[in-house]
């Protein structure tokens, strides 16, 4: 579709943060250039890693606290017996339903206005337990024994500080190909549904939309050629149950039971005090309370 | 004035400072915790003193708990390695639940409310202390485990494995909380029990006391001629 689809102009109305935005990536389009990751480095003012894994083409392993977005090569032969690479571009999916911000203790992490998911590395104190509660691993703190100061949560912000400025995030405005559309989310979706359609009618018949549904609605969408699982994205992911069960039911369990506890420490006192000093009136008080001794 | 209080010797030095040390850093290690307690909503901000323990505050509390942590790790080691003969016959002394200790365990909350009814014989550590002694081990592996895993192997064990340990140091906490509540409250408030504290800190408890709450534990310490008796000092020992 390229330029003539472009949705280069595109701004969230500033009198309706209620409105949901999303990036969508056409992976049919990509090419791997990686200008997205230089664009993302240089207006987040991220360091340079260099910390390629030898026989791949692909920039990084993984993503990491100052390399918040980052294509991913799927290499393999396809039907036909060529060999292929599979474009992912990879950041924080901004997900409805959030495991970072679920198992965030602080305001660090937030469901903020646009369905974005923003980070506060002010309010962070370095814990991980956001990046140990993404599905898609998408959030991470690095480890700094000597500056523990500077162990902070890192990850994509969907450029909360452009969009909120009537710009395009930093990889979108860069794309040369016009594989990453930035816009309201219900017009991409639907603009994504068409691209799928016309993906299928041209012989790609594994083409689909990801991220419409996936907890609660991702607000980063995909035009996938193949299935999720070969760009190695969970084609359903979840919330993990330890998570869950740690938020929802033992730690306000555990705030109602040693309130409980309290309170019934007290009635005790009261009564056992009152035990106390009848025994000793009686004779009995003191070290002679216990009723053993008869 | 009648004589002095005679007073029997509980613990040793070695067994006190072990007791203190583990103590101290146990506390420690729960007040930094708490700063992971103030977020109930994930949809909404922090509540309480959580606005307080963000950023660079949370993170001083974090280093101060592993310290913390790794001083709780080493006090058995200290006690161990002062007098390990005596570690392990107060281990075994812990360890073994008797008849007893069962029927304590169901009297004593009607006794410590009320009087009565009467409590079953107790050697040197009651129901209630092995009870104690159980969660204490039990949530210290549990704490141990998970903490070190989330420590030192985050990144290296999966994803799911570190929520999970989580989510057994969370469980850990509250019960260790609740023990831990349970413990300071008899030996510092409760009118019956708070002159034991006496015996976790010169040593001694109060002869009368020890005869009536540990009376198999004193027979047969003055039958062996283990007993180390003494006349309470005039400003300190159990309280009168």
């Amino acid at each position: 579709m390229g330029r003539a689809a472009t949705w280069e102009t595109w701004k969230p109305d500033p009198g309706n943060p209620n409105q949901h935005v999303a990036m969508l990536v056409d992976t049919s389009e990509c090419i791997g250039c990686k200008a997205c990751e230089v664009a993302c480095k240089q207006w987040n003012l991220n360091e340079a890693r260099i910390n390629q894994e030898p026989g791949t083409y692909q920039s990084h392993p993984h993503l990491d606290a100052q390399t918040w977005t980052l294509i991913r090569f799927v290499e393999r032969t396809n039907d036909q017996g060529e060999v292929e690479w599979l474009f992912q571009k990879h950041n924080c999916m901004h997900c409805t339903e959030a495991g970072c911000v679920t198992a965030c203790p602080t305001d660090a992490l937030q469901y903020g206005n646009y369905g974005v998911v923003t980070l506060d590395q002010e309010k962070c104190i370095g814990c991980a337990y956001c990046e140990q509660a993404c599905p898609f691993d998408a959030i991470h703190v690095d480890r700094n024994p000597f500056n523990p100061r500077a162990q902070k949560a890192g990850k994509c912000t969907l450029c909360y500080d452009r969009i909120t400025a009537g710009m395009q995030p930093a990889c979108v405005k860069t794309c040369p190909t016009d594989c990453i559309k930035f816009g309201d989310r219900d017009a991409l979706i639907e603009w994504g549904r068409q691209r799928v359609e016309e993906l299928k009618a041209r012989g790609f018949k594994n083409a689909n939309l990801y991220g419409v549904d996936q907890l609660g609605g991702l607000h980063e969408l995909y035009v996938l050629l193949e299935p999720p699982e070969v760009y190695g994205l969970p084609a359903n992911p979840k919330i993990s149950t330890w998570t869950k069960l740690w938020k929802y039911a033992v730690q306000p369990l555990g705030k109602l039971a040693v309130g409980a506890g309290l309170f019934g420490l007290a009635v005790n006192w009261v009564a056992a005090r009152r035990a106390f000093l009848q025994g000793q009136a009686a004779g009995h008080g003191e070290s002679d309370h216990a009723a053993g001794q008869s | 004035m009648a004589a002095r209080k005679q007073q029997i010797r509980k613990f040793t030095r070695p067994q006190i400072l072990f007791h203190w040390v583990y103590a101290s850093a146990w506390i420690v290690l729960v007040l930094t915790g708490t700063t992971f307690l103030w977020r109930p909503d994930p949809h909404g901000p922090a509540v309480g003193l959580g606005a307080l323990l963000q950023g660079s505050v949370g993170q001083w509390l974090r280093l101060v708990h592993r310290v913390a942590a790794v001083v709780l790790m080493a006090a058995p080691l200290l006690w161990l390695a002062l007098e390990p003969r005596r570690v392990l016959s107060e281990l075994r002394e812990l360890m073994i639940i008797r008849r007893n200790d069962i029927q304590y365990l169901l009297v004593a909350p009607l006794h410590y409310t009320f009087g009565r009814p009467p409590l079953p014989p107790q050697g040197k550590y009651n129901g209630g202390h092995k009870l104690n002694f159980w969660v204490v081990v039990l949530t210290f592996v549990g704490f141990v485990v998970s903490g070190i895993t989330m420590w030192f192997f985050r990144g290296v064990v999966a994803a799911e494995t570190f929520r999970l340990m989580l989510l057994i140091h969370n469980v850990c906490f509250w019960l260790g909380l609740g023990m831990g509540m349970l413990h300071i409250y008899l030996t510092v408030l409760h009118p019956f029990t708070r002159q034991a504290l006496s015996a976790m800190i010169s040593g001694f408890v109060d002869l009368k006391y020890a005869t009536a709450e540990h009376s198999e534990w004193v027979e047969e310490q003055l039958r062996s001629g283990q007993a180390e008796v003494r006349e309470a000092p005039a400003a300190s020992g159990g309280s009168d």
